[in-house]
């Protein structure tokens, strides 16, 4: 029970501040927008269906906008040394990792909704017939995601080249995220058969469980001197 | 008392002490092969308080740091009641509350939810009432609802303090306290470390300030370029002769 206390406790923060300062939402959101209106002047609809590359771009766009955010997740833990204060309690650390995913998840969640919303205005896309499947699909591949993140914006805070470090170390790693979620996103988009997709939902739910147990088995190695 | 010659090692004789608290051994670390703290040790017994004094770049923060728990030695051993102490060690961190040159504070939470926050992390369970009750002790408690970032410096540090006392350590490390603090701060401070000095809480402070510094402690250490030079228990210390000599390694590092 003190487990899930400590890791409810540091989302809770985390996100208490982000509502606060909405500084990583505010950026996220607009990198997103300003995605999509960029796609929507650089895409001649006449000759390219939107409906037909528009998961690319959408993974990419949560992939790029969600690292704008995911890198400064350490960076307000830094002001004052707050986050050593935190290395000072007793608390398990994968707790700690878990509750600073957590609220990862929440804030790219909010960040991906708004980027469906967008590229619906923009490009009039039809997210087909399985919105509860599209649903787990995007779930699955975020929680993978800010598994890999949040783990990586440890260790990227720690060294002089910081945030531009990132990319480098996540996006190898996240070749399986935009196989597995564009490919069933496509598919969904085109309105196939849940069959059809089964095969990348479960690729997509061993990568979030991977990520996530690799995250919190590795970040005391991370964070600790 | 003879004044000791510079660098001249002073060590008290511990035969006859009871079980001590909190022991060094052999302490050193080093960074790319240069000890910033080489071959500390020293004992402290159970509710005392050991000041550490050097000049900058002494090796007193590093010190800390390992007692903390948040560096590993190079070679050495942290000792708390016989038992090592290495980092990671959660049951050590329990015990132990650290006040250093950082606050440790989240600026864009409020003075209490930093402290609920902390207190939460500790597993305390009477935040409501523990938490007044440790601002009133700063003298913080009209303040519960400002946003750290809008304290003063001083105020800061008090709530510094306040967070690393919330769940009552045994150990208190403290690492310049008076850094920045107005008189009606460092006077709120004092009167807090001197609380401190309840025989229950062992306590390790570094400091510049030799007058603050010997009015609080039960021994006294002078750090220099990693090792301690001077340690003695404070009563068999003569102010004079400590200032001298630790003006002396001062300037001599200069």
């Amino acid at each position: 029970m003190d487990y899930f206390r400590v890791i409810w406790t540091v989302a809770r923060k985390d996100l208490l501040i982000e509502m606060r300062t909405r500084e990583r939402v505010a950026a996220m959101g607009s990198f997103v927008v300003l995605v999509g209106v960029l796609f929507n002047y650089s895409i001649d609809t006449a000759i390219v269906r939107p409906q037909e590359i528009a998961p690319g771009i959408i993974w990419m766009t949560i992939i790029f906008g969600g690292l704008l955010g995911m890198g400064r997740t350490f960076h307000l833990e830094e002001e004052d040394g707050a986050f050593s204060g935190v290395l000072q309690t007793p608390i398990p650390l994968d707790a700690l990792y878990l509750g600073k995913t957590a609220a990862n998840l929440v804030i790219l969640s909010l960040v991906t909704v708004l980027i469906f919303i967008v590229f619906s205005v923009f490009f009039g896309l039809s997210f087909g017939s399985h919105p509860f499947v599209l649903l787990t699909v995007v779930f699955l591949a975020l929680i993978g995601f800010v598994g890999l993140s949040t783990l990586f914006s440890a260790m990227s805070v720690r060294t002089t080249m910081g945030e531009s470090l990132l990319p480098v170390l996540v996006f190898p790693l996240l070749i399986p995220m935009v196989i597995f979620g564009v490919s069933a996103t496509s598919r969904l988009f085109a309105g196939r058969p849940v069959s059809e997709v089964t095969g990348s939902v479960r690729m997509l739910g061993a990568f979030a469980i991977l990520s996530v147990a690799a995250g919190a088995l590795l970040f005391r190695y991370v964070v600790e001197e | 008392m003879s004044g000791p010659a510079p660098f001249a090692v002073r060590e008290t004789d511990f035969s006859g002490s009871p079980t001590p608290t909190l022991e060094a051994r052999g302490l050193v670390r080093e960074f790319a092969g240069f000890p910033a703290v080489d071959g500390v040790d020293f004992q402290l017994d159970a509710g005392r308080l050991l000041a550490v004094f050097g000049p900058n770049g002494a090796g007193k923060t590093t010190l800390l740091r390992i007692l903390a728990g948040g560096l590993r030695p190079t070679r050495g051993q942290v000792l708390l009641d016989g038992n090592t102490v290495d980092v990671g060690d959660r049951e050590w961190r329990r015990r132990i509350g650290v006040v250093s040159h950082q606050g440790f504070l989240y600026g864009r939470l409020t003075v209490a939810e930093n402290l609920e926050f902390y207190g939460r992390l500790f597993g305390l369970s009477d935040l409501a009432e523990r938490v007044p009750e440790r601002l009133a002790a700063v003298g913080l408690e009209d303040r519960s609802r400002s946003v750290v970032r809008t304290l003063s410096r001083g105020m800061r540090q008090r709530l510094a303090l306040a967070r690393a006392l919330l769940h009552d350590p045994e150990v208190v490390l403290l690492d310049e306290p008076y850094t920045g603090l107005d008189a009606h701060a460092a006077a709120i401070l004092r009167d807090v470390l001197a609380s401190l000095k309840d025989g229950r809480r062992t306590v390790v402070l570094v400091t510049h300030n030799l007058g603050q510094g010997l009015e609080l402690a039960d021994r006294v250490a002078i750090q220099v370029a990693g090792r301690f030079r001077w340690i003695d228990d404070r009563d068999r210390v003569e102010a004079s002769t400590f200032e001298a000599f630790y003006r002396d390694v001062v300037e001599e590092r200069a």
